[in-house]
């Protein structure tokens, strides 16, 4: 034991003993103990530690230390007979340091006397292995990766991007191990792999997924409290249920959407972590929507709505490579869930609705953001499977015409929100209004496909689709 | 809602959208958005102006009137007659921030080429993405005493 009166004290103790009116000899007497430094500051921080208290909890390990009795409080000993926890235990305990109001803390959380026999052992053998360091391996700090790497962060922070420095951007195209190892980290040998199945960086990537994962992290939002709720008001019977078919159908749509990325993220290879990361995001972007738009149809007198057919979803969960999934989620339902929002939007009967919309506007832009940019990618990289591309789209198109048909539930909601109600003339001018609606998002479809790279798709697109997009000339002329 | 009008200006000038963009690097409420990164060129066709306005991380990096091939040159342009510029403008200084009807998310719908046109599609989204940084920045406008050419 070192001798207290020339224990020096840290100045961490000092600024604590000052501040809470412990005298400076106490915390040389705690240190001269062995008592590590942390464990004394956070001590002498509790609330209600007096100076009164302090000197008898460390006379009393002073005798202990000394060979003399350990005295075990009545109100601790009483308890402990209640808990069974033994005697012999609590003495250990308090031989190592333990605060009595700590035991009976712990005892009265449920902690047994076998699991706290457990970690007294386990403290007691950390102690008396001063000086008797266990042998070291240490080989693993000789691991062949990049060393020395410093990542200053940007105007933007320090962004997940800034990390692909030096060799840790190196991206292969083929990712070679089969494990959970992240990229630019050591492989160990003969581990079992874990049953991924895309090892090609062209099935995944998108060149701003990293990009996106910020945003998404950056741009999230809680539908419990960033939402005006209390601006509902009550609306006319037909007006509310038109919004609640629409949440009940955005909803549904929410959860297969999770289904699907959370059914093909298990399948993608940790080379390529920045789609992983997005992906997860966008997982509980959707699961937001679930959130909010159940939350909207659960709040101002109405309820849910009716079941959507779901000839679309069965298909998009039924696709065979993650390619195909994408295209089909986050160019083609994607861009119809923008009409969607936005028809939510424009026909916003309160700041709640509005805030809502706004939010699922820029969520689904995001998603547009990395299918478009994957889709680019992996044409350039397999510029002979533009056909196939073709084929799996116009299957999708297909059933979304057939779906959208056969929801009628969701178009009737469209028709009333956009006439404002379900009068005949109000329907009918609904009816023009979601024409106009429909226009726009096919013209918006096709752009997205031309800037993924599938300009030709203007001509392919299906029948009920094309009828809507204007003519190149009409389009320039309308832009310019 | 009142705001404190802080400078004023003149609609459309490079002296305006500089005064935004005081506003806007000054305001820690924009940057609680989150980053947005996008060139966007603004449009006024009728009166022959036209800006590119840069958007970098948390804040407004560079604003200056171009021609028009070079607001067009841009990520998306916002494009509006003077008349609908003005209302825009003057609903938000009379409301503190736009109302519904003056959003830009409800004037891009209704307008059948859009208020926010670009030459491809996925640059474009930046619009949608980020929108709610440029929502907050145009309804800033209401904190500058605004004229009009």
């Amino acid at each position: 034991m070192s001798d207290a009166s020339t224990t020096d004290i840290p100045p961490e103790l000092v600024q604590v003993a000052e501040e809470n009116g412990i005298p400076l000899d106490l915390m040389r007497r705690a240190l001269a103990l062995g008592f590590p430094p942390d464990a004394i500051r956070q001590q002498m921080s509790m609330p209600g530690v007096t100076a009164e208290a302090a000197e008898q909890f460390i006379s009393e390990q002073e005798k202990i230390r000394s060979g003399g009795e350990i005295t075990i409080p009545d109100d601790v000993l009483a308890l402990s007979r209640e808990k069974d926890w033994p005697e012999e235990l609590l003495k250990r305990a308090l031989t190592l340091g333990a605060p009595p109001a700590m035991l009976i803390q712990q005892m009265n959380a449920g902690i047994t006397a076998d699991q706290a026999a457990s970690f007294i052992a386990q403290q007691e053998r950390m102690r008396s292995g001063d000086g008797d360091a266990p042998k070291l391996d240490l080989s693993w700090m000789n691991v062949p990766t990049e060393w020395g790497v410093r990542v200053s962060p940007g105007k933007k922070g320090l962004t997940t991007g800034m990390l692909n420095v030096g060799t840790y951007a190196d991206i292969p195209d083929f990712w070679p191990y089969h494990t959970e190892m992240p990229r630019g980290a050591h492989p160990i040998p003969g581990l079992p792999a874990m049953g991924y199945s895309i090892y090609e960086k062209a099935e995944l990537w998108s060149e701003n997924a990293a990009d996106l994962y910020e945003e998404a992290i950056q741009r999230r939002w809680r539908p419990s409290t960033d939402v005006p709720w209390d601006s509902m008001e009550d609306l006319p019977d037909a007006v509310e249920k038109a919004v609640c078919q629409l949440c009940t159908h955005i909803s549904e749509r929410a959860l297969v959407a999770g289904d699907i990325v959370g059914g093909w993220l298990p399948e993608m290879s940790y080379g390529y972590h920045e789609v992983k990361l997005y992906l997860s995001v966008a997982e509980f972007d959707v699961a937001r929507w679930f959130e909010v738009f159940r939350k909207r149809a659960l709040s101002n007198g109405g309820g849910l709505g009716i079941q959507a057919p779901g000839f679309f979803h069965r298909t998009l969960i039924d696709a065979r490579a993650w390619t195909e999934a994408s295209v089909a989620l986050h160019i083609l339902a994607a861009s119809q869930l923008l009409m969607l929002f936005q028809i939510g939007y424009y026909t916003a009967h309160n700041e709640a609705e509005r805030t809502i919309f706004s939010y699922c506007i820029q969520d689904v832009a995001r998603q547009r953001g990395y299918g478009s940019q994957h889709l680019k990618f992996f044409l350039t990289k397999h510029s002979d499977r533009r056909q196939e591309i073709s084929h799996v789209i116009n299957k999708y198109e297909v059933m979304m015409e057939y779906e959208w048909n056969a929801d009628t539930p969701l178009r009737e909601a469209l028709m009333i929100l956009l006439g404002g109600g379900a009068s005949p003339e109000q329907m009918a001018d609904g009816a023009i209004k979601l024409e106009y609606f429909r226009k726009r998002w096919a013209n918006d479809y096709v752009d997205q496909l031309a800037a993924a790279g599938l300009r030709e798709r203007r001509e392919k697109v299906h029948h009920s689709i094309k009828q809507y997009l204007s003519e190149p000339e009409e389009a320039a002329a309308a832009a310019a | 809602m009142t705001q404190e009008v802080k400078t004023k200006a003149t609609f459309p000038s490079v002296e305006w959208f500089d005064a935004l963009k005081e506003i806007i690097n000054g305001d820690e409420a924009y940057k609680r958005h989150g980053t947005c990164d996008a060139s966007v060129g603004i449009k006024v066709p009728e009166a022959g102006k036209y800006f590119v306005i840069t958007f970098e991380a948390f804040e407004v990096e560079d604003v200056k009137e171009t021609d028009e091939a070079a607001a067009e040159n841009t990520d998306f342009w916002i494009e509006q007659s003077y008349d609908k510029w003005q209302e825009m403008i003057k609903n938000i200084a009379d409301n503190g921030q736009a109302d519904l009807h003056h959003t830009l998310n409800t004037l891009d719908v209704e307008d059948p080429a859009g208020l926010a046109r670009s030459n491809d599609g996925y640059r474009r989204d930046l619009f949608y993405r980020f929108n709610q940084s440029f929502q907050h920045f145009f309804d800033a406008t209401a904190q500058i005493d605004t004229k009009f050419a």
